[in-house]
């Protein structure tokens, strides 16, 4: 028995990494989807702040000394890259170049009070951007109209931030990494499915049967490749997003305060991507219908289960909805261990809610499927 | 000794209608049965949907709700032990081809139940039988046509099995090829191993077996010694019609 479960365990894994095709689906699909989309959501948030610069024109039309030295501290200020506006071009010709996403304007009469500082932005400049430039030139006229040298070292005597570490919304890295590991680990299911097919059409499947084999030994022979399989891409995912991607992005991935619960949340998330492989494999009649079916429940699976779309995007309706899709749980469960060094506790009903989806899926599976 | 004998088999693929389960019923095989002593060369006869490739299904037990009884050397076919004995060459190709011939045998022949050394012993001997030993390491889906049928055969040899059922061995390869396969089931033929060679071409039928079943619409027609027979594509002919199978 031993012996057999071996060689069709062989067997089943030779087929599936011989076929470049799906080596490229499961390990660079989810590989490049992380890297470029870790950047593009990077861009999204905040926080990116931190250690990037806004290109900006300042022009001093006062040229008086307190307009002078307000002109000298935003050149100085370390979120300003200073520019200098191309001879007749306006505003918004600069901002259609991209090559500026702000204009401030120290106007004549500023000196004595008449005239308030002028900015523009770019109209599609981010919120966060937005608010960062005010907040500065805010603390910088403040520091020049009141005499006050450094207005952030004042307040940070009166002010502390006592805030806790952000549990909720995860960093571009935190998101993607585990979401789209995840995402790939339910696209085993097209592999699975195709190979499975394609051996009855073929017939050795049937032919397998000829000889004294029993079924089940044959069941676990064909699952348990996909089943390693699965977990080799969440670590090469965590690998990439840990060691990788902080070289390209100013965000990286920790471990979380329980790494290890890492290691129960993976085998339950293969279990249930190969029991949604599994599935497919018996509900589709041909290997066509069988990778359009794979593909199109882990697309839609990964766009509700917050994958495609972040969760804290999503609006209430969107999020009471993502409930429905494994993904999402097992999508929590990761955030839980990265962002959240949550309990083991918290983590167990969404694995107690993914370990049902598995045993469903094994369950249908297992009643719809013809071997011959 | 019989190789195989087959009593009272009658097969449908339709399921069964309400209380009456033979009411209504397309049969694929009606009250059938045939005998095959051991080290004969028995050919299975019959027009396309005649039952053949079913009662080969039957015999190798992948399809298992009949009414009847199939023995293979005295063992019931549902008993695994029985599956020991059959070596099987199904009418589709039915190899891996992303494996090569080495894979290929290997793999059934642990499924067989063969030890590593019977395996490699085997191993090169059915390659070296079936002409494939210079492409052994090659995988499948780089072979012709010949070489994928003259594989699918050698898999169906390597556990040196007592009984031999083939389904059509030689559809779609070239004159060399299928001279080939009949050489070398002649050689195995004459070692002692029963043979069931199911064909549409008559002339292989008669250069190669001494018995013979005619199989038309899952019911026996013709039962006996390929010697009785002058013309086997005449005889066919008379017993099962001049009419177009497209049913």
């Amino acid at each position: 028995m031993l012996r057999q479960f071996k060689e069709l365990f062989r067997k089943e894994l030779k087929i599936l990494l011989r076929d470049r095709q799906t080596i490229l689906l499961l390990f660079f699909m989810p590989a490049a989807l992380i890297f470029f989309l870790s950047l593009a959501v990077g861009g999204m948030q905040a926080d990116v702040l931190i250690g990037r610069k806004i290109q900006t024109v300042v022009e001093n039309q006062a040229q008086s000394p307190k307009a002078n030295l307000l002109e000298k501290k935003i050149k100085s200020h370390k979120l300003i890259e200073r520019k200098v506006r191309p001879a007749g071009m306006d505003n918004d010709r600069l901002f259609e170049s991209s090559k500026v996403q702000a204009v401030v304007v120290i106007p004549r009469g500023f000196d004595e009070g008449d005239s308030p500082v002028e900015v523009y932005f770019d109209p599609v400049i981010d919120a966060g951007y937005k608010a960062a430039v005010l907040s500065m030139l805010t603390s910088l006229t403040v520091e020049v109209v009141m005499g006050i040298d450094n207005l952030d070292a004042v307040v940070a005597n009166m002010i502390v931030e006592k805030t806790k570490p952000n549990r909720e919304f995860p960093n571009p890295l935190e998101q993607t990494v585990p979401g789209f590991a995840i995402f790939a680990m339910f696209f085993i299911a097209i592999p699975m499915s195709i190979i499975f097919l394609k051996e009855k059409r073929d017939g050795t499947l049937p032919r397998l049967f000829t000889y004294p084999v029993n079924a089940n030994l044959v069941t676990l022979a064909k699952l348990a490749p996909y089943y390693i399989i699965n977990i080799f891409q969440f670590i090469l995912m965590l690998l990439i997003g840990v060691y990788i991607m902080p070289y390209f992005i100013n965000f990286s991935l920790q471990w979380g305060e329980h790494p290890w619960h890492l290691l129960p949340i993976t085998l339950i998330v293969a279990a249930a991507t190969t029991g949604f492989g599994v599935l497919v494999a018996s509900l589709a009649r041909t290997p066509e219908q069988s990778s359009t079916l794979a593909a199109l429940g882990a697309v839609l699976m990964g766009a509700f289960g917050g994958i495609m779309v972040p969760y804290f995007f999503m609006p209430l309706v969107m999020k009471k909805l993502a409930m429905l899709s494994p993904v999402y749980w097992a999508h929590q469960a990761y955030l839980d261990v990265f962002l959240r060094g949550a309990a083991f506790s918290v983590i167990l009903p969404k694995l107690a809610v993914l370990t049902g989806f598995a045993i469903i899926c094994f369950y249908l599976a297992g009643r719809k499927v013809k071997w011959m | 000794m019989k190789a195989l004998e087959i009593s009272s088999v009658t097969f449908s693929y339709d399921k069964p209608a309400g209380k009456n389960k033979a009411a209504g019923q397309n049969y694929a095989l009606r009250d059938f049965s045939m005998e095959v002593k051991s080290g004969q060369f028995h050919a299975l006869l019959g027009p396309n949907g005649a039952g053949k490739t079913t009662l080969m299904r039957l015999i190798t037990a992948q399809l298992k709700e009949y009414r009847g009884e199939i023995f293979i050397f005295g063992r019931n076919n549902f008993d695994k032990r029985a599956l020991h004995d059959i070596g099987y060459a199904p009418q589709p190709v039915s190899v891996y081809t992303t494996l090569t011939a080495r894979e290929n045998l290997r793999l059934f022949g642990v499924m067989a139940g063969l030890t590593d050394e019977e395996i490699t012993r085997r191993l090169a001997e059915v390659l070296e039988e079936t002409g494939l030993a210079a492409y052994a390491g090659k995988p499948a889906s780089v072979y012709s046509g010949g070489m994928l049928r003259r594989l699918n055969l050698a898999i169906a040899l390597l556990h040196s099995p007592q009984l031999l059922l083939l389904d059509e061995p030689t559809v779609g390869v070239d004159p060399q090829s299928r001279n080939h396969i009949y050489e070398t089931l002649m050689k195995i033929n004459a070692a002692g191993t029963s043979i069931v060679l199911c064909t549409h071409i008559m002339e292989e039928a008669q250069r190669l077996c001494s018995t013979v079943t005619l199989l038309d619409r899952g019911v026996t027609v013709f039962s006996g010694k390929m010697s009785e027979i002058e013309n086997l594509e005449k005889f066919f002919l008379e017993k099962t019609g001049r009419g177009l199978r497209d049913d």
